[in-house]
C-alpha cells in the first residue's frame, strides 16, 4: 500500500473519529434532559405532563423510524442551514446528532426508569424537589446503565458514519466506497473494515470496563 | 411554620404521653383512589381516628393490603387524605402545597422495608443526602454525619458502599438518614420485615434508643406482632381500612376485643394449645382424668412463685404442661397450662386457691 495511501487511511480514520465524537457529545447534550424527561414525565410522574411526554414520544419514534441513509438526504436543507454545505465531513455531522440525539434519548430514558422507584420516595420524603431528585437520585443511580448506553450508541455512530460515506461525508466510509469498491481496491476495503472493527473493540471494551467501575452495586465485602 | 414544640414533652425517658399535644392525630381521615377508566374509585383507608402520643412509639398493625402503607404515607405527604384532617404536632398539613409539604418533610424522619440506600453513595454520602437537599453547609453536614454514624454504630463505616453491608448496618444506615435532619418524628415502614429475628431485635433497640434519648415520636407499621410487643406503647390494629381496635400495647394484648387482634395476639402470648395435647382434650371427665387449665398471670403475678404457692395450700401436685412467661411493651405477661386431679374436691379446691391468688384461670378440657 503506497504511503498516499496509508495517510488517506489515516486521515479518514481522524475524520470518522471527529464526525463520532461531536454527534455523540452534543447527542448526550441533548438526549440527557430529553431521556430523564420521557422517563420522569408520564402520568403521576415527578415531572407529569403526559402530554408533552407523549408528543416527544412520537418525535422521537418518527426520528429512529427513519431509516438513517433516507433521513440523511431528507435533512439536507436543514445541514445546508446549519452547516453551510451538504457535503463533507462537517455537514455529515448534523444527520447524525439528529440521528443519535433520539437513539441516546431512548436509551437514557430506560436507564433512569430501571432505577427503583424506593429511592425516589426516600428522597421525596426528605423532601427533595423533582430537580434535586434527578441530579442527585435518579442520574447518578442510572450513571453505569447510561454509559453502557452511551457506548451502545457510539458504536452504532461509527456505522452510521461510514454510511455518511455513501452521500459524500467524508470518513473510512466514504474512503471504503470510493477505493474499495468503486475503484476496485480489496485492500483498502479489508484495511477499512479493519479499522473500523478495532475503533468498535476499543469503544466498547471502555466502556464495560467505565460502567464496571461505576456500579457499586455488585461490590463484595 | 414551625408548630410549638413543648420541651417537656421531648425530655428522655418517662414518657408524659397524653400532656401534650399529640405528635400526630388523624380526624376522620379517609383515603380514596380516584375512578380510572374502566376501574372503580378504591377506598383505601376510612374514617381514620387515630392519636400518636409526643415521645410515644405506636405501631400499626395489618396484613398486606390493609392500609397501613397507605395511612404512614399520608403523615409525610408521600399520599394526600381524600377526607379529614391530619394534625403535627397541632399543625394541619392536609391543605399544605406540594412546597409546603417539602419544609414540613425535613422534619419528619422515615425508614423503609427496603432500606432505599443510594447504590452509588457510600454510607457516609447516603447520610449526607437529606443534608445537602437541605442545603446544609459542607463542613457542618461532615460533623453531623460523622456523630449520626456513631449513634448507629457504623463510624468504621462510613466509606464503604451499601452493597457491602449487610441487611442489619443497612437500616442502620437509614436510621441515620432520617435523623440527620433532626425530625421530630420518625415514620418506620416495615422496618425491620426483611431482616432476621436478632437482627430485628438489634434494630429495634436501636429505635427505643432513638425514641428514649432523642425524645423522636416513632409511627411504626408492620405486620409482624413481636415488633409490637418488643417496643410499642401504644398499638393500632388495622384491617380492611379502617381501625379495628386502638389502645395501650399491653391491654390490648392481655384483653384483645376485636377478632383480628385476638388472632395476631395470640402467636406471642402463648395462650393457644400445643397440638399435642388439643388432640387429646375431652369435655367429659372420665375416673382417673386430668383437669386441664389455662392460668393468665397479668403483670406482678407473673413473677410471683404461683404454682409452688398452689401447691402448698391445696396440698396437691400441679403438673405443668405447656407455658409461656414474657414481656409485653415492658410489662410480664405469661399464661401457664397445668394439670390437676379431676375429681371434684382437688379440682374445686385448685380453683378456689387460684381465685384467692388474684389469677385467672380457665378450663380447657380433660385428659386421660
Amino acid at each position: 500500500m503506497s504511503p498516499e495511501l496509508i495517510r488517506l487511511i489515516w486521515q479518514s480514520t481522524l475524520d470518522t473519529l471527529v464526525m463520532v465524537a461531536v454527534s455523540a457529545s452534543i447527542g448526550t447534550l441533548l438526549g440527557l434532559p430529553l431521556g430523564v424527561f420521557l422517563a420522569t414525565s408520564k402520568r403521576g410522574e415527578l415531572f407529569a405532563a403526559p402530554a408533552a411526554n407523549a408528543l416527544l414520544g412520537v418525535l422521537v419514534n418518527a426520528t429512529r423510524s427513519t431509516p438513517f441513509i433516507i433521513l440523511v438526504v431528507a435533512i439536507i436543507p436543514f445541514t445546508r442551514l446549519l452547516a453551510g454545505t451538504s457535503i463533507g465531513t462537517a455537514a455529515a455531522i448534523v444527520p447524525l446528532t439528529v440521528a443519535a440525539t433520539p437513539f441516546i434519548a431512548r436509551l437514557i430514558e430506560g436507564a433512569v426508569r430501571e432505577v427503583d422507584q424506593g429511592l425516589v420516595e426516600a428522597a421525596r420524603a426528605m423532601g427533595a424537589t423533582p430537580v434535586q431528585i434527578v441530579r442527585k437520585v435518579l442520574v447518578p443511580e442510572a450513571l453505569p446503565a447510561i454509559v453502557l448506553g452511551l457506548t451502545l450508541a457510539v458504536v452504532s455512530l461509527i456505522g452510521f458514519s461510514a454510511m455518511v460515506g455513501a452521500v459524500g461525508g467524508g470518513g473510512l466510509g466514504d474512503l471504503g466506497i470510493r477505493y474499495g469498491y468503486q475503484r476496485f481496491m480489496p485492500d483498502v476495503m479489508a484495511t477499512v473494515v479493519a479499522v473500523l472493527i478495532v475503533l468498535v473493540q476499543l469503544v466498547q471494551s471502555f466502556g464495560d470496563r467505565l460502567a464496571r467501575r461505576l456500579n457499586k452495586r455488585l461490590r463484595h465485602a | 411554620m414551625n408548630a410549638p414544640v413543648r420541651p417537656g414533652a421531648l425530655s428522655a425517658g418517662a414518657l408524659p404521653i397524653a400532656l401534650a399535644e399529640p405528635a400526630i392525630r388523624f380526624e376522620k381521615v379517609g383515603k380514596t383512589y380516584a375512578a380510572r377508566s374502566g376501574q372503580q374509585a378504591v377506598s383505601a383507608l376510612a374514617g381514620i381516628d387515630l392519636s400518636v402520643p409526643t415521645g410515644s412509639i405506636l405501631g400499626v398493625i395489618g396484613r398486606s393490603g390493609a392500609g397501613k402503607s397507605t395511612l404512614i404515607r399520608l403523615v409525610n405527604g408521600l399520599e394526600r387524605a381524600t377526607d379529614g384532617r391530619i394534625l403535627i404536632h397541632g399543625e394541619d398539613v392536609t391543605k399544605l402545597t406540594e412546597s409546603g409539604w417539602r419544609s414540613q418533610r425535613r422534619r419528619i424522619g422515615m425508614i423503609f422495608q427496603h432500606f432505599n440506600l443510594l447504590s452509588s453513595r457510600t454510607v457516609f454520602d447516603n447520610v449526607a443526602l437529606p443534608l445537602e437537599i437541605a442545603g446544609t453547609p459542607r463542613a457542618e453536614i461532615a460533623a453531623k454525619v460523622e456523630r449520626l454514624l456513631a449513634l448507629v454504630g457504623l463510624a468504621d463505616k462510613s466509606e464503604r458502599y451499601p452493597a457491602e453491608l449487610s441487611g442489619g448496618q443497612k437500616q442502620r444506615v437509614g436510621i441515620a438518614r432520617a435523623l440527620a435532619t433532626d425530625p421530630k418524628v420518625l415514620l418506620c415502614d416495615e422496618a425491620t420485615s426483611a431482616l432476621d429475628p436478632e437482627t430485628t431485635r438489634s434494630i429495634l433497640a436501636l429505635l427505643r434508643q432513638v425514641n428514649r434519648e432523642l425524645g423522636i415520636t416513632i409511627l411504626l407499621i408492620t405486620h409482624e406482632i413481636p415488633v409490637i410487643k418488643e417496643i410499642c406503647d401504644r398499638v393500632a390494629v388495622i384491617e380492611g381500612g379502617r381501625i379495628v381496635e386502638e389502645g395501650e400495647t399491653f391491654a390490648v394484648f392481655t384483653a384483645p376485643q376485636h377478632p383480628t387482634t385476638a388472632r395476631f395476639v395470640e402467636t406471642v402470648t402463648g395462650v393457644e394449645v400445643p397440638e399435642h395435647l388439643a388432640s387429646r382434650l375431652r369435655t367429659e371427665a372420665r375416673p382417673g382424668d386430668s383437669l386441664v387449665l389455662r392460668i393468665t398471670f397479668i403483670g406482678e403475678n407473673a413473677t410471683a412463685p404461683v404454682i409452688s404457692r398452689l401447691s402448698a395450700i391445696v396440698g396437691i401436685d400441679v403438673n405443668i404442661l405447656a407455658g409461656r412467661i414474657d414481656a409485653i411493651a415492658g410489662q410480664p405477661f405469661g399464661s401457664l397450662l397445668v394439670s390437676v386431679p379431676s375429681r371434684a374436691p382437688e379440682s374445686e379446691a385448685v380453683l378456689g386457691a387460684l381465685k384467692s391468688l388474684g389469677l385467672k384461670a380457665e378450663v380447657i378440657g380433660h385428659v386421660s
